[in-house]
């Protein structure tokens, strides 16, 4: 029996983590299950907000089995109960009892995804009913983006390459910086100002050729920014871009761009996970799933039957609340209850989990362009390890090396591992963040495939906020 | 020959699975031997492409190479590389000189097997694959040495000038061994366009006493398949006129063709090489595109003087892409050449 006790740091720091793992391993060998063919893994998940019961089953393809515990939450359990959870777990790994939202899917393609869109799409709705910004919650409770020191460090050194390129007459007549993810234009407008300000001490001139391109998949967000920067119109453009293949939208920027800035973005992407397994590559399948408890008590709200409910959350997922309630009136008198039937549903969202047996790296697609060959130095080799694809982090990013200037650089704030080995020691998602899934993004993975392509990546702690989780990735052309 | 000749600028498209074993080597999991075998059959391969695809002066597409810098390096005498071993082929070494490099001894009429870089073979094995002529090409001293952490030299010019006479005697093994076109690749000198005058002069030691066709190819680099540097061919202008070289190989398909004034402008009364295709642009070019722009540069250069051949080289694009490439290219060069009433001269 393999035993996988990732929190390292929570077990030396928790008396409640340790205190946990004496009493998952009676459950677990008192239980019936082929220990020669099971796996145990115990995580700390520390989004309060998820997706995991404490205690489930997953299949290793067609033989083996995985249990997994959570530790935060396995403490509280008394071993009673605990042992209850277990046998439950082995007793149809997969297979917890519960509403299924979809078929069986690989992560990127789960329905969760339509929830983190709805909730980005309908989020006035949701902050009207929470009666907070999603700002607030965000970690720290503010974005990323507002730091006027940061914008002069990196409009300074953008001078010095316009000089350096202006002296040898290769300075492009329009100089193109893209933001990605506007949020509520803040960002802009702390760096156009200070652009304005810094230019006219420059004495460069450099703002009459600037071109901020502010790119996000919301018209209503990009609105929303524009305002923020009304007074910089005639340098700014809002353009509608899918983050995940901004090419689709900018390929007439290619090469162009000195700085492409990126807060918050990728880790609110979909991704898949993969995981190797005794020297096997498996695809992690997911299915969204509603308890059967949480589904009866939803149902009920809703006046309609359990059965039905499936069919009024994909209706949900389809038109969002405001249209549901006009949709079906019985079900949802007005938007206000279509957001609560919308917040029960996702607070409920769980996820089961198996292993698919994927049939070589090379048949594996991250991205249209790009196969899971590019793994191979991650995953295999170095015992069993399971790790997030960042599918849509790399679709985007990738998508935007290609529009860098020579001389150009993407600086991204993020929530990055930066070690492959930080896998095999911690959590790293999905967790919930309000209405929205968070995933950490594969640094490693972004480094190797940035590598492949000429560029260099490094990696940063987030220097405005110490002790953040959020790190700094800046890709520039290397060699 | 016949009138606008076609030609490539050296390296031809690497497939993936050729990657992957190149880089397999580079982690040692597979011999020098066998990567030689490698190399051996991918070379029989593109000069096939070529030769199919109609091109008339063909190349062994640099397929040997891990890139264009470090095969030279790790050849030349005097040249420190700590760490042989690379996560990926394609990467660059760190590369340093600590002390002079060097110098051959004796006359200049020849070189010892123990201090060739072993080009001639290189081209010998090319040479008796094909019955067309064939062109080969060698990154030059100024670029090579670009790469290089110069711990030795008081002078920096003086390591551009050590590097081109090792060139030199590696291309009169070459001229040896029956080559007539030599090619030098000056990748990096866009990004120093302050240093000309000093990569002209390395030049001209390279080809010194060298009895071949010479040719000079200056792009804004192609690593990755992305431009290295960005700007125009202004900053050659006078100063190439001074190469000892017989015809400049430059890029005008990703560019546009408005530096063709140049050649008009500084006079340049020797062969152009007009790169009509886009190397970084996977989208294949028709043949009328390529023909109007050989006709555009005709109204710079005359004909027989017009060498029409891609942007770079072709190693970035997908096989198919390149054969593609090529095809148009020939096609449009063919097309030009029966609206000028003549196929050869």
């Amino acid at each position: 029996m393999d035993v996988d006790l990732r929190p390292v740091r929570k077990l030396r720091e928790s008396a409640a983590a340790r205190a946990a793992v004496g009493p998952i391993l009676e459950a677990v060998c008192a239980s019936p299950a082929d220990l020669a063919s099971l796996r145990v893994v115990c995580d700390w998940i520390q989004y309060k907000q998820n997706f995991r019961e404490p205690v489930v089953g997953r299949p290793v393809g067609d033989t083996d089995t995985e249990i997994a515990f959570d530790l935060r939450r396995c403490g509280d359990l008394d071993p009673e109960h605990l042992a209850a959870r277990v046998k439950q777990a082995l007793s149809g790994p997969g297979d917890q009892p519960g509403v299924a939202l979809e078929p069986w899917v690989t992560g990127r393609d789960s329905c969760i995804w339509r929830f983190n869109q709805l909730y980005w799409q309908a989020l006035s709705g949701w902050e009207q009913a929470t009666g907070r910004e999603y700002e607030q919650s965000l970690p720290g409770g503010e974005s990323d983006a507002r730091n006027a020191e940061a914008a002069r460090e990196l409009i300074l050194e953008l001078f010095r390459i316009w000089d350096e390129l202006a002296a040898r007459r290769a300075l492009p007549e329009e100089l193109y910086i893209l933001e990605l993810g506007v949020g509520n234009g803040s960002q802009a407008r702390t760096w156009l100002d200070e652009f304005l300000q810094l230019d006219r001490r420059h004495g460069r001139e450099y703002y009459h050729r600037l071109r901020y391109l502010m790119g996000d998949y919301s018209p209503h967000v990009l609105d929303r920014a524009r305002q923020a920067v009304a007074h910089h119109s005639e340098r700014v453009s809002a353009l509608v871009v899918e983050a995940t293949r901004p090419s689709v939208t900018l390929g007439f920027l290619a090469g162009k761009a000195f700085l492409v800035y990126i807060s918050n973005v990728y880790d609110n992407l979909p991704t898949d996970e993969l995981a190797s397994i005794h020297g096997r590559t498996y695809q992690v399948e997911t299915q969204a799933y509603l308890a059967e408890d949480d589904a009866d008590r939803i149902a009920r709200q809703l006046s309609c039957r359990r059965d039905e409910l499936v069919t009024l959350i994909d209706r949900l997922l389809r038109i969002g609340p405001e249209l549901l309630s006009e949709a079906s009136p019985g079900n949802c008198a007005d938007p206000g209850q279509a957001v609560a039937f919308w917040q029960a549903t996702w607070e409920a969202l769980r996820l089961r989990e198996r292993y698919v047996p994927l049939e070589g790296l090379d048949s594996y697609q991250i991205t249209p362009t790009l196969t899971g060959e590019i793994l191979r130095p991650l995953i295999e080799g170095d015992g069993d390890v399971r790790m997030h694809v960042s599918n849509g982090a790399l679709g985007s990013f990738t998508g935007t090396l290609p529009l860098l200037h020579p001389y150009g650089r993407v600086q991204c704030h993020d929530l990055f591992l930066t070690s492959s080995q930080q896998y095999r020691t911690g959590f790293y998602g999905p967790g919930k963040y309000d209405g929205s899934v968070v995933n950490w993004v594969n640094g490693p993975l972004l480094q190797l495939v940035a590598s492949r392509r000429g560029f260099g990546v490094e990696y940063t702690p987030f220097r405005q906020r110490p002790g953040s989780n959020i790190t700094t990735l800046t890709a520039q052309a290397r060699d | 020959m016949v009138l606008l000749p076609t030609t490539v600028v050296g390296s031809y498209s690497v497939p993936e699975w050729l990657e992957r074993l190149k880089t397999e080597y580079y982690q040692r999991r597979i011999s020098a031997q066998h990567l030689t075998e490698i190399n051996e059959v991918a070379i029989k391969a593109a000069v096939k492409d070529q030769e199919l695809a109609g091109i008339d002066i063909v190349s062994d597409g640099e397929l040997r190479r891990d890139n264009d810098v470090d095969y030279f390096l790790a050849r030349i005498p005097g040249v420190h590389i700590p760490q042989r071993a690379k996560a990926d082929y394609f990467d660059y070494y760190d590369a340093e000189v600590t002390r002079p490099l060097p110098e051959l001894a004796g006359d200049k009429e020849g070189t010892d097997a123990s201090t060739s870089l072993g080009l001639a073979a290189d081209f010998r094995f090319t040479r008796q694959l094909t019955a067309k002529p064939v062109k080969f090409s060698f990154t030059g001293p100024f670029s090579l040495s670009r790469r290089i952490r110069d711990e030795a030299y008081a002078e920096p010019g003086e390591l551009v000038r050590a590097l081109a006479r090792r060139l030199n005697a590696e291309a009169r093994e070459l001229a040896a061994a029956g080559a007539d076109l030599l090619q030098i690749d000056e990748p990096f000198l866009a990004g120093y366009p302050e240093q000309v005058d000093l990569a002209v002069e390395a030049v001209n030691i390279v080809t010194e006493d060298v009895p071949v066709s010479w040719a000079l190819h200056v792009c804004y680099g192609n690593r990755y398949a992305r431009p290295s540097f960005e700007g125009h061919y202004d900053f050659l202008f006078p100063a190439v006129k001074a190469a000892r070289v017989d015809q400049i190989v430059l890029e005008f398909a990703r560019k546009g063709l408005d530096d063709l004034r140049l050649i008009k402008q500084y006079d340049w009364d020797r062969w152009l090489g007009l790169g009509v295709i886009d190397v970084k642009n996977p989208e294949v070019e028709a043949p009328e595109l390529v023909a109007s722009r050989i006709r555009r540069a005709l109204e710079y250069v005359p004909a027989d003087r017009l060498m029409i051949n891609p942007d770079c080289g072709l190693r970035h694009l997908a096989p198919d892409v390149a054969r593609r490439k090529l095809r148009a290219m020939v096609a449009g060069a063919a097309q030009v050449r029966a609206e000028l009433g003549e196929t050869t001269r």
